[in-house]
Order: structure tokens, then C-alpha cells, then sequence
């Protein structure tokens, strides 16, 4: 190569940087002016990982199911009330175990097929079984022994429980019971953990994928089967939305603040007040579910006396919490249940704030001395209860770390230690020394929840392994009670004796925070606090 | 040339004995392999927690008993170690790395994709690096202005001691945050590379200009520039080509070392400019203790690592053939015949490229 070449390709090489970058100026201007609602850019705060259905629990997978997907059922955020979706209409018989859906006519799969009668049976059955042979799990969710029978003469779907299921319908309404194709339940799991073979009916289609680095998901063309309450009934409004996870709370807000995104998950919460006086919105939601709460172990030491338990109650002062670590988007806690659920009772006049009471409380069971140190002592040993702090929170340390001062003004210590991330799990839950770990999440059916969380058939959090009779024949009436007053009446009945024998510490109501530019408009967020795209659009 | 008989059956025994130093070092970079390999396998198995049993114990999505076992059985992690660690290594001799637990994607695809990214990214910053570095080091032992030199020395320490996070931060904010030349978050092909690349150099360049810098001066104090500069040679001519050539060769030890800390600081880099490259792939398997994947990159690093002190130490016989005659009781005497080399050396005129050779030693 002699001279001049050499010098003329690094002219070029200079000059295809220059353009490019400008390119990029260009590009970044005019992402979100397409015609009829334009393209969003949305910055998860994670990476989406399996798309897997029966898998999928993380907060950013199931942001891209709920938009992928549609459900038998729907149910409205605003309202609470189950609504008409890909079932038109459904009836359960008397006694809880047959459940009839009519099938809604003329929706299709984005790959063409037909979300008919046979298709739907076809998903609860896998759902409600899984595939062994695939290493595919059944979705939780589900009760076992479902049989699922199509009449697509009739369009209507007969599903027959082997037991009564009374959570069945909210079940069917939550992001894990989105319906999909034949070929996705066809693929083999590892082809099925990919985002673009999960092929759903929803609102919009998985355009292509690279892990970890962007989903685009554009929008189905024809789609004309919005839940009746919707305000839009055709095809979305935005033509696209990338979606781009993005881990570091920095670069994510940077890059909202630079134009270059429209809407983000999570800011810190110390973020939130200058983006609302910058002029941005904040669209929180608190979802329908359980609150964020501590179980309380009896096992644990010194945590088998009632009035421990309740001390720690009483030593908590939430609205001091809200008040230096969080915002408006959240809100203390104020039962097991988040308000908006069903059955949820209000017990927070229980729990109130109340260092005197704990006192009280302490001195009566005999913690009268103190160390040194300031903690209660019994017999030379100190008050002291163990807890692992949350590794799924990114507020959870500082939140400890002040529960952990507010015992200490009662002379209660809390003992707080660290895992990461792979182990918490396996080490904090099987740890016999642990008297509190955080729980609470938004969950499709709060009776379904609680079973999980403290039922001897489910985690058995508390440890009682069914030794409460009075906890667990709550729990267990809760599946047969298919009759909405009844199942209330049974849940404001566990909330009560959850917190009247302190196995519970409700701490606040888990929220899902997200950041948009104010030219975004009609991004909202549903009955589980995830993005809904549908009725979003870019004005300019 | 009467005596070429001699030459060549020396020429023959310095082949040879540089064929069996080959086969000796590739045998150990092997074993070194195989060892990290069982080493990490085994302890994956001793830490607790793995993303199946996650999925088991989480209270989030709890299965019955009868799905876990299914769920085991399908990762075979019903099996014992041992036995695990048969299945794994056999399928991994007919290429095939697995799954990934988390995201059920394939384990080749993931380490592909991430390292088809942090190859060019650290390729890129190489390069930055060897520019920067000499940029500095020049500059720092030939700055006309004494203070401009002090500077310019103390930048290594600076390098070192600045967080590479921090540097990448405030590259974006000023140019994706403020300019807005590049985006901070989407992919722009070779343009994204850039800041990356500039924020790996600038944290990884300070030990490498460090040895420049020493090396630098040490050659400008020697005798034979006194001697160039005699002949007339001019000073630009002595910095750039004389003293650099003399003075770079200790730093040339010291780029497999860049190497290993650009693969290493690929994490930190990637995780600030939301690249999916290798350090991503990295820190998410480690984090989710994702048995399979981080096999995977135990397998590319460590091939890596040894790889390119290999070929160091394959390359170093070449430069000084002392190297590969065995037994130690050589290494008196060439240490004993260095003296006489770095005069050699010293004259600018007996030994090629400045690195003694075996002919020349011995003469």
C-alpha cells in the first residue's frame, strides 16, 4: 500500500466515523415520530431470562408475556372485577369442580392458527400437567388432575377439576396462563426459552431477540380482540417497542434523561422527586397480592413466645421508613394482602406503630435485664433475631438496616447477613437459626398466595408443619370455597390470625416504579403492576 | 565453510530440543486446563444453590415434590458428582456444552455470541492501549517541559488507581448523556465500541506504560546514544527509533498480561455500557451459579490465559534459545554471559534486534 492509499482509507475510516455518528444523531431524534403512535424504547431493569411459560416468574419476563399473550380471562385493574377476554363467557358448576368457557371466535396466533376451542384445552392440560419428558414443570398455578375437553362445534372448552379449586378464575387471569400456539407447546423447553418462538395471540409479536441485549416486539397486525372494557379495540397504538435491559440505575436514567428512552422500570427511589419537577411522570402501582411482609419462624430462638412476635409488630414505625427511604409511589403496608385484593382486610390498627406496647410486651415475657450493648437479655442471653437480608430488592439493605435501629429502641437485635444472589435461597431458607426473611410479592389469587407461603402443602414458611389447626383448616377451606362471600370471609379470617398470633410482620406494599417522558402517553399499568403497551402512544 | 557439518548438527539438536520443549508445554497447558475444569466443576457441587434448586425452594413458584424430582432427573442432577462429572465431560468431548439453566438457551451460542463481542472490544482497546501507552511514556521521558514529563509519569498511577466504572461513567455522560454522539444503550456497530474500548485502555494501560517509561529512560541513559549522537544522529531519530527499540523489549513481556486484564475488565466495562459480551456472560452465570455456562468460560478463559503464555513461551526460545536446553546447570553460565550481551547490546552493533542469540553468546 503506498502512502497516499494509506492515507486516503484513513480519510475514509475518519470520515464513515463522522457519519455515523451523525447517523446516530439523526436516528435518536426521529425513533418515536413514526406515523399512528410511533416506535418506544422501554429499559427494563433486568435481563429477560426464559420465556419458558410455566417457568417465567421474574417482574421483566413477565412484562413481555402480559404484552405477548392474551388470557381466557381479564381482570380489570381499576376495578377488580373479572372480565370477558379470549372466553366470552364461563359458568362453574355448583359444587366447584366442572368450569365451562366459551371461546371467543375469529382470534388467531400470530403464526395464523387458530386460538379455538381444541387449542385452549390444549394449554390447560400442559399447564396443568407439564411435559416430563421435556423437563417442562406444571405452572404452580394450576391445580393438578385438570382435565381440559374442546367442542369446537359449540366453541366452548369443559374443564373438570379433580377437587375444588376456588382460585381457578384469578388464576387464569395472571401473566403465567397466557394462551400460545402449538408450536411453542410443541418445541422442545430449550426452544420454548426463547422469546421469539413464544407465540401468543396478544397485542403484539416478538420481533427478533438477541439475550440479553434487545427484544423488539412489534405490533400484530389485525388485532382485534381487546378485553371489552379497553378503551382501544383495534391494533395497538405504537408500531414497535424495544425493549432494552439495562442493570445499572445510572446509565438507565441517563440515557431516559438524554431522549434516547421513553419509559424505564425503576428509578431509586431518592430519584423519583426531580424527575417529577424535571417534567417527567412516575406510574407506580402497588399489585394485587401479598404485601411485603417478614414470617416470622417460632422455632427460631426466643421467637416460640407470642409476645416477642408481637413486640416486633409494634416496634416497626413504617411511616417513618416511607417517610427518609421512599416516595409517594409507596405505601406502608397495612396486612398480608395488598389493599385492592381480594378479601383484603385492613389490620393495620394491629400493628400500629407502638415502641411503649413492645415494651410492655418484652418486660411481660421476661426480658427485663440489659447488656451492655443496650439489648434485652433472658437468663445471660441476648434478644436477638436472625434475618438475611433480601438480595431481590435493590432498597432492601438501607430498609434493614432502619428496622433493624427501630428494634434496637426496643432492645431487640436484628442480626443482619449478607448472601448473594445464587445461594440466598438454599442458605437463608434452610439457615434453622432464621427467624425472619422477607417475603411478598403480587400474586393472580391472594388464597392461592397464602398457601403457598404458609400452608404444610406448600412452603410451609412458618414452620408449623400444619401444628396451627386453626391456620391450616383456613387455608385448606379456602379451595373449596368456589363462592366469592364465603372465600372472603375465610381470608379476612387468616388475615386476622396471622397477625393476632404475630406470624407475620407486614412491612409495605411492594410497588413497581416506572419513569416515562411526558410526551408518552396512555402507558399504564395492570391489576399485577406489569406495563401494558396496548394503549400507549408517543405524542410530539 | 568447512566447519558447516557441526553447524548443522547443532542446528539439529536445537531443533530437536526445541521440538520436545513444544510438546512439554503444550502437554502442561493441557493438564493445566483439565485441572481447572474438574477444580471448578467440583466446586460448583460443595457451594449451595444452584437455579434448579432455586426454582424448587423459591417460595415464588413452589412445585410439588414429584415436579422436582422430574425437573433433577431432566439436568441429571439425581446423579452423583462423579457421575455428573463423567456425563459432562463426555458430552463436552463431542463439542457439546449444554444449557443454560437459566435461560434454556444453548451454552455454545451464549459464549459465541459473548465472545464474538468482547474479542473485538478488547481488540479494539489493545490496541488503544499500546497507542496510549507509548503516547505517555515518550511523553513522559522526552516532554520538552519538566512538568509536562512529571505528569505524564505519574498518569500510570493514575490508570491504576482510577475505577474503570467510574471512567465509563463519565465517558457516557458526556458523550451519550450530553453530546449524544453515541448511544448509551443500543448497539451502533464499531462506533459502540469506542468508549468501551478507551475505558479498558485507560484502566488497563498504567503497568504496561509504567515498564515503558522505565524502560525508555534506561535505554536513553545508555552508552550507544551517546554514540548516535556523536554520528549525528538526530535526537527524533534516536527517541523514536533507537531508544524505543532497546527500551520496548521488557514491556513486549508484559502485553499477555494486557491481555488477561482486558479480558478481565470486560465485566466491570460491559456492565456499564450494556454490552452482552463475555464479562456479561460472566458475571450473569456466576451470579445464577449457572453451572453450565460457566464451565463454558472456564474452558475459553482459562484456554486463553494458557494459550497466550504458550505462545510466550513458545516465542521466547525463538528470541533466546538459552531457554530450551534442559537441566540447570546452564542458567549459571548464561546468566554469567548476559554482561557480556548487554555490551554487545550496548554498542548498538553486534546483536541483531538487541536479543542475544546463542551463536553470539558463544562467540
Amino acid at each position: 500500500m503506498t502512502r497516499t492509499t494509506r492515507r486516503r482509507a484513513r480519510l475514509a475510516a475518519a470520515a464513515l466515523v463522522a457519519v455515523s455518528i451523525a447517523l446516530t444523531g439523526c436516528s435518536a431524534a426521529s425513533a418515536s415520530s413514526d406515523a399512528d403512535g410511533g416506535s418506544l424504547t422501554y429499559l427494563d431493569a433486568e435481563i429477560p431470562t426464559s420465556a419458558q411459560v410455566q417457568e417465567a416468574g421474574t417482574w421483566q419476563t413477565r412484562a413481555l408475556q402480559q404484552n405477548i399473550t392474551d388470557r381466557l380471562l381479564y381482570r380489570n385493574a381499576e376495578t377488580g372485577e373479572l372480565e370477558p377476554w379470549i372466553a366470552d363467557s364461563w359458568t362453574v358448576s355448583p359444587d366447584g369442580l366442572t368450569y365451562t368457557f366459551v371461546i371467543r371466535d375469529g382470534v388467531t396466533y400470530s403464526d395464523g392458527t387458530a386460538v379455538d376451542a381444541t387449542s385452549v384445552a390444549k394449554n390447560l392440560n400442559w399447564q396443568s400437567t407439564g411435559d416430563e419428558a421435556k423437563g417442562t414443570t406444571p405452572n404452580a398455578q394450576f391445580p393438578p388432575g385438570l382435565v381440559a375437553t374442546p367442542d369446537d362445534a359449540t366453541s366452548t372448552v369443559t374443564v373438570v377439576l379433580a377437587a375444588p379449586y376456588a382460585p381457578f378464575l384469578n388464576v387464569l387471569t395472571g401473566w403465567g396462563s397466557g394462551l400460545v400456539a402449538d408450536a411453542t407447546i410443541d418445541a422442545s423447553k430449550e426452544e420454548q426459552s426463547k422469546f421469539v418462538n413464544l407465540i401468543g395471540s396478544g397485542p403484539f409479536v416478538v420481533a427478533s431477540e438477541t439475550y440479553g441485549k434487545e427484544i423488539v416486539l412489534d405490533r400484530r397486525e389485525g388485532y382485534a380482540w381487546a378485553p371489552p372494557s379497553s378503551p382501544n379495540q383495534g391494533e395497538a397504538h405504537l408500531a414497535s417497542v424495544t425493549v432494552i435491559p439495562v442493570q445499572e440505575d445510572s446509565v438507565r436514567l441517563g440515557t431516559l434523561k438524554s431522549g434516547e428512552a421513553d419509559v424505564i422500570r425503576y428509578v431509586q427511589p431518592s430519584e423519583e422527586q426531580g424527575l417529577v419537577d424535571a417534567g417527567y411522570d412516575i406510574v407506580s402501582k402497588t399489585g394485587v397480592g401479598l404485601s411485603n411482609q417478614w414470617f416470622l419462624r417460632s422455632q427460631a430462638p426466643f421467637l416460640d413466645d407470642v409476645d416477642v412476635r408481637k413486640a416486633l409488630l409494634h416496634a416497626i414505625d413504617r411511616e417513618q421508613i416511607i417517610e427518609t427511604q421512599y416516595t409517594d409511589s409507596w405505601t406502608p403496608a397495612t396486612s398480608v394482602l395488598s389493599p385492592g385484593t381480594f378479601g383484603y382486610v385492613d389490620e393495620s390498627a394491629k400493628f400500629a406503630y407502638d415502641p411503649d406496647a413492645a415494651n410492655r410486651l418484652l418486660d411481660g415475657a421476661g426480658w427485663t435485664e440489659r447488656d451492655a450493648d443496650g439489648y434485652r437479655t433472658k437468663g445471660g442471653e441476648r434478644l436477638t433475631v436472625k434475618t438475611y437480608i433480601d438480595v431481590y430488592d435493590n432498597t432492601a439493605k438501607s430498609l434493614f438496616q432502619q428496622i433493624q435501629n427501630q428494634f434496637k429502641d426496643v432492645g431487640i437485635e436484628l442480626s443482619l447477613n449478607e448472601l448473594d444472589y445464587s445461594t440466598y435461597w438454599a442458605t437463608a431458607f434452610a439457615d434453622p437459626e432464621v427467624g425472619a426473611l422477607r417475603v411478598g410479592w403480587p400474586h393472580p389469587d391472594p388464597s392461592k398466595g397464602l398457601s403457598e407461603y404458609y400452608s404444610k402443602d406448600g412452603s410451609d414458611l412458618l414452620g408449623l408443619a400444619g401444628s396451627d389447626t386453626t391456620l391450616q383448616s383456613l387455608l385448606d377451606a379456602q379451595n373449596a370455597a368456589t363462592d366469592d362471600d364465603t372465600r372472603a370471609a375465610i381470608l379476612g379470617q387468616i388475615q386476622d390470625h396471622l397477625i393476632d398470633q404475630a406470624y407475620v410482620v407486614p412491612i409495605l406494599n411492594d410497588s413497581q416504579v416506572f419513569v416515562t417522558q411526558h410526551r408518552v402517553k396512555g402507558f399504564s399499568l395492570t391489576d399485577g403492576a406489569l406495563p401494558e403497551f396496548y394503549n400507549t402512544s408517543i405524542e410530539d | 565453510m568447512s566447519n558447516q557439518h557441526p553447524n548443522a548438527s547443532a542446528a539439529d539438536t536445537r531443533r530437536r530440543q526445541y521440538r520436545e520443549y513444544v510438546i512439554r508445554r503444550v502437554a502442561q497447558a493441557l493438564l493445566v486446563i483439565a485441572l481447572v475444569y474438574t477444580l471448578v466443576f467440583f466446586t460448583l457441587f460443595v457451594l449451595p444453590g444452584d437455579p434448579i434448586e432455586n426454582k424448587l425452594t423459591s417460595p415464588l413458584n413452589p412445585l410439588p415434590p414429584s415436579a422436582g424430582e422430574a425437573l433433577r432427573a431432566y439436568y441429571h442432577f439425581d446423579l452423583s458428582p462423579i457421575e455428573q462429572f463423567t456425563l459432562t465431560v463426555g458430552r463436552l468431548l463431542h463439542g457439546d456444552l449444554g444449557y443454560s439453566l437459566v435461560s434454556g438457551r444453548a451454552v455454545s451460542d451464549l459464549v459465541a455470541q459473548g465472545f464474538s463481542d468482547t474479542i473485538v472490544l478488547a481488540g479494539v482497546a489493545f490496541v488503544m492501549t499500546i497507542v496510549l501507552s507509548l503516547a505517555i511514556a515518550l511523553t513522559a521521558v522526552y516532554a520538552p517541559v519538566r512538568a509536562i514529563r512529571s505528569i505524564a509519569a505519574s498518569a500510570p498511577i493514575a490508570s491504576i488507581s482510577a475505577p474503570s466504572f467510574l471512567i465509563g461513567f463519565v465517558l457516557l455522560a458526556i458523550f451519550s448523556f450530553q453530546l449524544g454522539w453515541v448511544s448509551s444503550v443500543r448497539d451502533q456497530g464499531f462506533v459502540s465500541y469506542v468508549l468501551p474500548a478507551l475505558t479498558l485502555a485507560l484502566a488497563v494501560n498504567g503497568p504496561l506504560t509504567q515498564v515503558l517509561i522505565q524502560g525508555l529512560r534506561k535505554a536513553a541513559d545508555e552508552p550507544f546514544v551517546t554514540v548516535l549522537r556523536a554520528k549525528g544522529t538526530s535526537e527524533v531519530r534516536i527517541a523514536l527509533v533507537h531508544v524505543l527499540k532497546n527500551g520496548a523489549i521488557p514491556s513486549i513481556t508484559m502485553l499477555a498480561l494486557v491481555v488477561g486484564e482486558l479480558l478481565a475488565g470486560a465485566v466491570v466495562v460491559e456492565a456499564v455500557f450494556t454490552r452482552t459480551g463475555l464479562g456479561f456472560i460472566t458475571f450473569e452465570s456466576v451470579r445464577d451459579q449457572d453451572t453450565p455456562v460457566i464451565l463454558a468460560v472456564v474452558i475459553l478463559i482459562s484456554s486463553i490465559y494458557v494459550g497466550i503464555n504458550l505462545v510466550t513461551d513458545l516465542v521466547y526460545p525463538v528470541l533466546d534459545p538459552r531457554i530450551v536446553r534442559p537441566g540447570h546447570g546452564r542458567s549459571r553460565r548464561s546468566r554469567l554471559a548476559r554482561p557480556a550481551v548487554a555490551t554487545a547490546a550496548a554498542t548498538g552493533t553486534a546483536v541483531p534486534g538487541g536479543i542475544p542469540t546463542k551463536a553470539s553468546v558463544d562467540a
